[in-house]
């Protein structure tokens, strides 16, 4: 199911928190409310830990991680590091990489199989990344931008990307990722996916400014809606009714 | 150089680029005032804003540390200069209401499907420019002004304009955008001429606050004015403003971009005043014609008050008691009826020559007798700038 929540009157979720299969990460200040949204989806499943990164609340756009590993921006303080490795499942590995592009969250995309990363991305980042996350690394560009981890979400069922992207380019995409893709747009129209939502495989949080269609159209590319006994329902109708008489 | 990408969003890279040279001046003073720029640690927020850098700018700026001290320096008068440039064109700006031949100087960017030919030209562009910080401040950049009605697809402009508008508190901003930008007779978005991206610099619009009483945005803007007003003898005052006498009110809502040329204002305060006028009598029906008869604006802004408590004797300009962000709200402050001020919570950026002030609130009641008066002074007051 996706929630649509607000980070202090900001409808960029995915700059304030960050959300994968094994953990998440929410940003510390605005009210209560924004880490308790997160908590009373989460609470059960995956610890939810409220975190800094560098001093500053733009965590989502500064790391990358999956449920294997963390990265970390070379701007991570070393308590901050800490409280990180404390409050995460142990097998996660959480590691501070030093990378020149420190907006992590930007340059990397990532499932818990395949990663898209920034074209200038460091060789030896690459191999960190495919280290430290257990994934297979593509450098990619997304409708000709180079900050993919900026322009598509995608989670290890399915994934969402920018609206200009070519039928081509969907294709390619999709079939690196081995995931359904999508051209769609969260928060009214924007183009910036990973900024204005965060997904993992059973949920999703998007900004309150998404509408319906793009919410419902979230909701069947990352399949969050299987779960529910209406979707069941709706599809078994039609194999149920055979003829009219 | 966080504060480069602090405020502003582009849809597509090329446009961006035409644009960069526009906003590199701009956002040199963009954290002098912070009204509506967030705090730094922004600068990697990927939210929507129509004049966002480029994926491509972003990166190729965190490549150069080195420009960030010169960003973080307020440099109002790089704005002098661009406004001096401004002063050119602004007699030939397009007002809605009338025609004239765009003047707009594009500069020459390459547009290549090639990002890699994009990011080098850039990168000579951005060089050049690093070793010639003088030439920079001086470069004159032509821009027309258009005014325009506010429209739906405006939506992320003016919300990152109104991100601030009540301060932190939470509350149903996405609902009074819809509002302002629903009023297509009275309002005015300021944008470029010809831009292919919806690059928003200003909104200004009157909203009545009783034709409004029940939607929610409203409702939660009066408890937030009402909560704030800390003077015994003017929240009665403002209770009945907000309760009474709410249908023969209007919020004043103007916000802009911190260094917008003040040579737009004189006619963007006559474009709202007189599109009032004209929603008098030309609205379809008489309850939509009677809402827009304002006995009373309010207005809601940011003023700096000096945090000194001592009557200084010296003359050192740092020594005013007040210091208004936005020119007209001096003349609205000198023709209110009442006002009163009230402390902020969001921190504001600390700078030096603001070092002995502190960033507050200001409500102020003008009644709509004034109006004429307010256009006088604000024509008189800038020309002289």
């Amino acid at each position: 199911m996706a929630t649509r929540l607000q980070f202090e009157n900001n409808c960029d979720i995915g700059v304030f928190s960050k959300l994968t299969n094994a953990y998440c990460l929410v940003a510390i200040g605005g009210s209560e409310n924004f880490y308790s949204t997160f908590e009373a989806e989460l609470a059960d499943a995956i610890p939810v830990v409220k975190t800094s990164i560098g001093g500053t609340r733009i965590i989502g756009r500064l790391c990358a991680g999956n449920k294997n590993g963390l990265l970390l921006p070379h701007t991570t303080t070393d308590q901050e590091l800490q409280h990180l490795r404390n409050s995460i499942p142990d097998q996660v590995v959480v590691q501070r990489i030093d990378e020149r592009l420190s907006a992590l969250g930007n340059c990397i995309a990532c499932n818990d199989h395949v990663a898209l990363t920034h074209t200038d991305l460091d060789k030896e980042t690459e191999e960190l990344i495919a280290d430290v996350l257990g994934v297979e690394v593509f450098r990619q560009t997304i409708a000709g931008n180079i900050l993919v981890g900026s322009y598509c979400a995608f989670s290890n069922r399915g994934g969402l990307v920018h609206p200009h992207t070519s039928i081509e380019d969907l294709d390619e995409l999709s079939t690196l990722l081995q995931v359904p893709l999508v051209a769609g747009t969260v928060n009214r129209g924007s183009e910036v996916i990973a900024a204005g939502m965060t997904v993992n495989d059973w949920t999703a949080f998007c900004g309150s400014d998404t509408t319906a269609t793009e919410l419902s159209v979230i909701e069947s590319v990352f399949k969050l809606r299987e779960a529910q006994p209406n979707a069941i329902v709706d599809e078994m109708r039609k194999s149920l009714i055979d003829s009219y008489v | 150089m966080g504060r480069v990408r602090a405020l502003f969003s582009a849809k597509a890279q090329a446009q961006a680029l035409v644009h960069q040279y526009i906003f590199l001046l701009f956002v040199q003073s963009l954290n002098l005032l912070g009204c509506t720029v967030v705090t730094s640690e922004r600068f990697f927020d990927a939210g929507p804003h129509p004049l966002r850098p480029s994926a491509i700018d972003r990166e190729a700026m965190t490549r150069r540390p080195t420009r960030c001290p010169r960003f973080l320096k307020p440099q109002p008068f790089a704005f002098s200069a661009f406004a001096r440039s401004v002063a050119q064109v602004a007699s030939t700006f397009k007002h809605k209401r009338q025609t004239h031949n765009p003047k707009f100087q594009e500069k020459v960017i390459p547009k290549s499907s090639d990002d890699r030919f994009m990011k080098h030209s850039l990168k000579e562009e951005a060089g050049t420019s690093e070793s010639s910080d003088e030439e920079e401040r001086n470069e004159i950049i032509k821009a027309d002004f258009a005014f325009f009605d506010p429209k739906s697809d405006d939506f992320h402009g003016v919300k990152i304009l109104l991100q601030t508008y009540l301060d932190n508190k939470q509350w149903d901003l996405s609902g009074f955008v819809d509002l302002v930008l629903a009023q297509t007779t009275v309002g005015t978005v300021v944008k470029l001429e010809d831009a292919d991206d919806d690059g928003l610099f200003s909104v200004v619009t009157a909203v009545n606050l009783g034709r409004y009483k029940d939607n929610i945005c409203i409702m939660e803007l009066k408890g937030y004015l009402l909560e704030v007003c800390q003077e015994k003898n003017v929240s009665s005052k403002l209770g009945l403003i907000l309760g009474k006498e709410a249908s023969n009110v209007g919020l004043l809502v103007s916000q802009r971009v911190v260094n917008l040329p003040p040579q737009l204002l004189p006619p963007l305060y006559d474009a709202l005043f007189d599109e009032v006028s004209w929603a008098i009598e030309d609205e379809p029906t008489e309850e939509l014609r009677d809402s827009f008869r304002f006995k009373y604006y309010l207005v809601l802004t940011r003023i700096y008050k000096s945090a000194n408590k001592q009557k200084g004797t010296s003359r050192h300009y740092c020594d005013e008691p007040i210091i208004y962000i936005k020119p007209e709200d001096e003349i609205f402050h000198k023709l209110s009826s009442w006002s009163f001020s009230f402390p902020l919570q969001t921190q504001q950026l600390a700078m030096h020559e603001l070092r002995n002030y502190r960033l507050t609130g200001l409500v102020m009641a003008v009644e709509a007798d004034k109006i004429p008066t307010f256009r006088k002074e604000l024509q008189s007051l800038i020309s002289e700038f």
